[in-house]
């Protein structure tokens, strides 16, 4: 009766997995089980929201990142072997549930979008995007725990319920891991509205100089919008931070309205952007891949076609 | 003087991968690549090998006739390659490529103090060969790597996640997944190419292996992924641009909450 585990470095994230998670515990009438750190007072929250157990990870030493947990869970993982492990896709998790997964030799599907049952074996049909987000690949994972790494806002958190009964089982501390943590800094990471953004402007490698980025954000004023971009003028050129890089492996946004300036639409760029209302891109190579996503298209020289744009917004909004 | 050795995969260039008719994809036409992330584990490997001295030395999985990433590898700049290669050995799932690469690194002479491996693959993306290798082998790892300083018996990284960037120390030997900003791979030249087919490829067959590496995921289907909408097209002129305006306003999308 082990049943579905669930763990997340983020309490949100949690709260998501744990929603996911109780809808399945119902249907195939399974225990629901989540690990917790740091924070212990959280036990009946995580109750309430759907925890039948609550495993309570030990506090680390300094020098010690999460990465040390991962003999404990493995070790308890063997003992009570749980039908289903879903792990929150941060990037520390996804590297603690590959070494999971790697210890109790089974499967785990990376980054997982969604999943069904399927019928008659009652295993979880689970999907991932594969080739740059070009395709969607559907695995069954054929070993137990069934394991999957979820990113956050895949799933909306549940609600808390009063009454719920919970067990809370303290672990004890593992033996020190040999990869010791010396030293730790924190992001100067500005914080992007990006994620939740109802107007998207993105720029792309069609800017040719930095001080272009302007038209971006006169744009971007005029419409209320956040202002993106493709990895290239993050990882490369350095324009814009990394963390306002659209993509597979960068921010997913998910605007009423994309605008791409100069964006040609590499496949991961895509993927980004696919769920976008009305995608609207401005580019001069009429065989921009970004077309073939695109509501509107305007085949044009971003330098002529934004100004323009702009003088017709104004007059438009009467701005 | 360390021994080095880093991981890559051939894989399909995702930038040649048509949309098929229907539902499917149509690989008739793709090239192959090695792995982007893979070739700044390469880098990495070769760049650390000039500082510190020692031997690099690339491994793959993969189908007999993958041998174009042999020399590809090679001409980056490792002077040898382990190519475990078997028929069979077409769409692994990361636990089988780990169990595999495992099973050769650990139970064989191949001497080494540092694994490289790249974030991720190209085409599965899905992270997990490099953590899993490491956790196969029983040595320290760490994911998602964008500094390397090698030491005599230990090494100092920089790993980089979402709330910032630790900086861990790890006992040798010891694994490290690379993030594509820890550096800038070298294009190979003509010269690099040439020499790259005279160096040694060892080879390795699913005969000189005992473990049975049975998958644990298994696909059911791979179908394209539908982003394509049937928009509309405009130019420049004017017109098209006050008709688009129009449109937007008209969708709701811009003038005022919807």
């Amino acid at each position: 009766m082990a049943g579905i585990w669930v763990l997340a470095e983020d309490y949100k994230h949690c709260l998501e997995l744990l929603n996911a998670g109780q809808k399945l515990a119902e249907t195939l009438d399974k225990q629901l089980a989540v690990f917790l750190m740091q924070k212990p007072d959280r036990a009946d929250d995580f109750i309430a929201h759907g925890a039948d157990r609550v495993y309570l990870l030990p506090a680390l030493p300094e020098d010690q990142t999460m990465e040390a947990y991962i003999p404990l869970i493995a070790g308890i993982a063997k003992q009570e072997q749980p039908d289903i492990f879903f792990i929150g896709a941060s990037l520390r998790c996804k590297e603690m549930a590959a070494r999971i997964a790697a210890s109790l030799n089974t499967g785990l599907c990376s980054d997982c979008t969604g999943f069904t049952l399927d019928e008659e074996s009652q295993s979880l049909v689970m999907e991932r995007l594969i080739f740059g987000g070009a395709a969607v690949q559907k695995v069954i994972c054929e070993t137990l725990p069934q394991m999957a790494t979820i990113p956050a806002g895949a799933f909306e958190a549940g609600t808390a319920l009063s009454g719920r009964d919970g067990q809370v089982i303290e672990l004890s501390p593992a033996p020190p891991s040999p990869v010791k943590l010396i030293a730790k800094k924190s992001n100067a990471r500005q914080t992007t509205n990006l994620a939740e953004a109802r107007v998207v402007i993105c720029v792309g490698r069609g800017l040719e100089k930095e001080a272009d980025l302007e038209m971006a954000r006169e744009l971007a004023e005029l419409l209320g919008a956040e202002i993106g971009c493709t990895r290239p003028i993050s990882e490369e050129l350095h324009w814009m931070p990394e963390e306002t890089c659209i993509g597979l492996s960068g921010i997913k946004v998910k605007p009423e309205l994309y605008i791409g300036l100069g964006v040609s639409g590499q496949i991961q760029h895509l993927t980004g952007i696919n769920e976008a209302r009305v995608i609207c891109a401005i580019n001069c190579d009429e065989n921009a891949p970004i077309f073939d996503v695109s509501n509107y298209g305007i085949v044009g020289d971003v330098y002529k076609v934004v100004p323009q744009l702009i003088a017709e917004l104004k007059q438009a909004l009467h701005k | 003087m360390p021994g080095i050795l880093c991981c890559f995969k051939w894989v399909v260039d995702e930038a040649y991968i048509r949309a098929g008719t229907g539902k499917e994809l149509d690989l008739d036409w793709v090239d192959y690549k090695i792995s982007d992330y893979d070739r700044n584990a390469i880098e990495e490997a070769v760049r650390l090998q000039e500082k510190h001295g020692g031997n690099v030395s690339a491994i793959t999985v993969g189908k007999p006739d993958d041998t174009k990433g042999l020399k590809d590898a090679l001409s980056r700049g490792p002077e040898k390659a382990y190519f475990i290669n078997d028929s069979s050995f077409d769409n692994l799932e990361p636990s089988q490529t780990a169990a595999i690469l495992a099973e050769v690194i650990g139970g064989s002479s191949i001497d080494y103090d540092l694994i490289i491996c790249g974030e991720g693959s190209s085409d599965l993306y899905a992270r997990q060969v490099g953590p899993r290798l490491a956790a196969k082998l029983g040595i320290p790892c760490a994911a998602f790597v964008q500094k390397i300083e090698m030491e005599q018996d230990k090494i100092i990284v920089e790993r980089k996640i979402e709330d910032g960037v630790e900086v861990l120390e790890l006992p040798l030997p010891a694994l490290v997944t690379v993030l594509p900003d820890i550096n800038s791979p070298r294009i190979p030249g003509l010269k690099d190419t040439l020499s790259a087919s005279k160096k040694p490829v060892i080879d390795i067959g699913l005969d000189e292996l005992s473990g049975s590496f049975d998958p644990c995921l298994r696909t059911i289907s791979i179908s394209k992924a539908n982003m394509e909408r049937n928009g509309v097209k405009l130019s420049s002129e004017p017109q098209d641009i006050s008709s688009l305006v129009d449109a937007l306003i008209k969708q709701g999308v811009i003038g005022g909450v919807k």
